[in-house]
């Protein structure tokens, strides 16, 4: 374990002097991502003004929810966005033999040989949005409910990592994983407004199936006081649940790699 | 006279074809595109009922006409996408450039022929989602043939405005060459101004003003307004002039500008 963490570390210097080559570069791409955020929170503005509440959500609490679902992506977004580019990058190029012959782990070899700065930008939107919505919600930023932000962010993070890892090791038989991966990432979409203005199939498909409500919907409404029972505190578990699965059909599809040659 | 324009309308529908069979060829994307256009046309019309859950009115317009803008709006999403302004980059950081100006042909009627083939393609492979939306989602389109010419017309005609905005906008791309960021910026105030996630009514009169000042509207929210029932087919002259004008300007400016930048072309490598 820590000589993983070293060599995490090790791999992200290494990261990071290549980024700073390209300062301008480095810079534009970890804010380009915010400006995309802008255009969505401003329709979300430009409705709520409106209306006093979405079903009961008032526009600072489903502020609340996108700012999570957002902190949550992020993490995905910079620790392991080489599960997208998997496919045309590593496997049809013949990069991943590489992964194969080293004598570590070749998802943690996957994982870290790109963390990709695009991310910083959504988790610096993310976390500014959580901010404010409990500032204007007059929710104190006490040590406990900190903590639980940091372990929901955390699992949210981990939940879309292992949805992304489940659909990329499609990669293994059809030699592009993009669009499989798509469809059900795409899925966090639902995730970015309070589940229960959907129809309870919706919810239950968020919540069990792809659990995307743990990390937006749930952790919000255990912040707002909102009485909704104990799925306030299985985001953690979850994750555990779905990254362990995960990787277990990542070793299965691993197994039946066969490389393209060349 | 006669030959060099049939010869012309061969050499671009030969374009036009191999545009589009190039989109066709992977089947995948097309099922990746028909799944995340569904999801996120039964996210916005979740959204949509709970915004009118306590109201009956927004902005003057009921909630069948929001949900009927809104699919249409999510449906014709590509329209607003752009594809220049990384074929711009791509093409000077290869230097393909320099081929390009060779050719015989005018370089932007070649890519706008490609763009708009690719378009159509687009389109007609997201009919069966139409279909759905009309059966399960309750978009309701206008029986009045007036109103479906008025929003072929407008649409023709934004999608050229917005076409030879986009021309203008790569540009940017012999000066600076990251256009990574430019794209981004230009995908996130195309999304928001063009009416793409709400209609422009709904915004505070400010918004509407900066809306209408960026061509976006024209290609999007223009066409829709008239299938919509925001616009009669009365309204249609009025906006097909307004939308020539926006459409000479664009064309007179696309072609000073692309002259004058090409020449500070600097290839990178290569």
């Amino acid at each position: 374990m820590t000589r993983y963490l070293s060599l995490y570390w090790y791999f992200i210097i290494q990261r990071f002097k290549i980024l700073m080559e390209y300062r301008l570069n480095f810079f534009i791409g970890s804010t380009s991502t915010a400006v995309l955020q802008a255009a969505s929170l401003a329709a979300i503005w430009v409705v709520m003004r409106q209306i006093p509440s979405l079903n009961g959500w008032s526009f600072y609490e489903v502020i609340l929810v996108y700012g999570l679902l957002t902190m949550g992506e992020s993490i995905t977004h910079m620790f392991a966005d080489n599960l997208w580019i998997i496919g045309w990058n590593y496997v049809r190029s013949g990069d991943f033999d590489r992964f194969l012959v080293r004598p570590i782990d070749p998802l943690f070899h996957l994982l870290a040989d790109r963390f990709c700065h695009d991310g910083i930008g959504n988790l610096v939107t993310g976390a500014v949005l959580v901010g404010v919505s409990m500032q204007q919600l007059d929710i104190a930023l006490t040590p406990l409910r900190f903590l639980y932000i940091v372990f929901s962010v955390l699992s949210g993070g981990l939940i879309f990592i292992a949805l992304n890892l489940i659909t990329a090791t499609s990669v293994f038989w059809v030699m592009e994983s993009i669009p499989i991966t798509q469809m059900i990432f795409n899925m966090n979409e639902f995730a970015k407004y309070p589940l229960n203005i959907y129809h309870s199939g919706i919810r239950i498909l968020l919540t069990w199936i792809i659990p995307y409500g743990f990390v937006s919907f749930y952790p919000a409404s255990y912040l707002l006081g909102r009485d909704i029972g104990p799925l306030v505190w299985l985001s953690p578990l979850v994750a555990l649940v779905f990254i362990f699965a995960a990787y277990r059909i990542w070793l299965f599809g691993l197994r039946h790699y066969s490389s393209t040659g060349s | 006279m006669m030959q060099s324009v049939r010869r012309g309308i061969s050499i671009y529908s030969a374009l036009a074809a191999t545009a589009a069979k190039a989109r066709l060829a992977y089947n995948m994307w097309v099922w990746a595109d028909f799944v995340v256009t569904l999801i996120s046309m039964v996210v916005f019309v979740y959204f949509w009922r709970a915004v009118y859950a306590g109201t009956s009115t927004i902005s003057g317009l009921q909630l069948s006409q929001t949900i009927t803008y809104i699919l249409l709006a999510r449906l014709l999403s590509p329209l607003i996408e752009t594809r220049t302004i990384f074929f711009f980059g791509f093409m000077i950081r290869q230097g393909q450039i320099a081929v390009e100006l060779t050719r015989p042909l005018d370089m932007q009627a070649r890519i706008m022929t490609e763009s708009f083939a690719e378009l159509v393609v687009f389109l007609f492979q997201r009919l069966p989602l139409f279909l759905i939306a009309v059966l399960f989602f309750g978009m309701r389109l206008p029986s009045d043939p007036m109103l479906w010419l008025a929003f072929f017309v407008s649409l023709f005609l934004g999608q050229l405005i917005l076409f030879l905005f986009d021309w203008i906008f790569a540009c940017l791309a012999f000066y600076v060459t990251e256009t990574w960021g430019l794209s981004v910026v230009r995908v996130g105030a195309g999304s928001f101004f063009s009416g793409a996630l709400v209609p422009l009514v709904m915004m505070p009169e400010w918004l509407q003003n900066v809306a209408a000042a960026m061509p976006f509207s024209q290609a999007l929210a223009v066409p829709l307004s008239f299938l919509s029932g925001i616009k009669t087919a009365a309204d249609a002259p009025q906006l097909w002039l307004t939308q020539l004008v926006w459409l000479a300007i664009m064309f007179v400016l696309s072609r000073i500008v692309f002259s004058t930048a090409v020449r500070k072309v600097t290839v990178q490598g290569g």
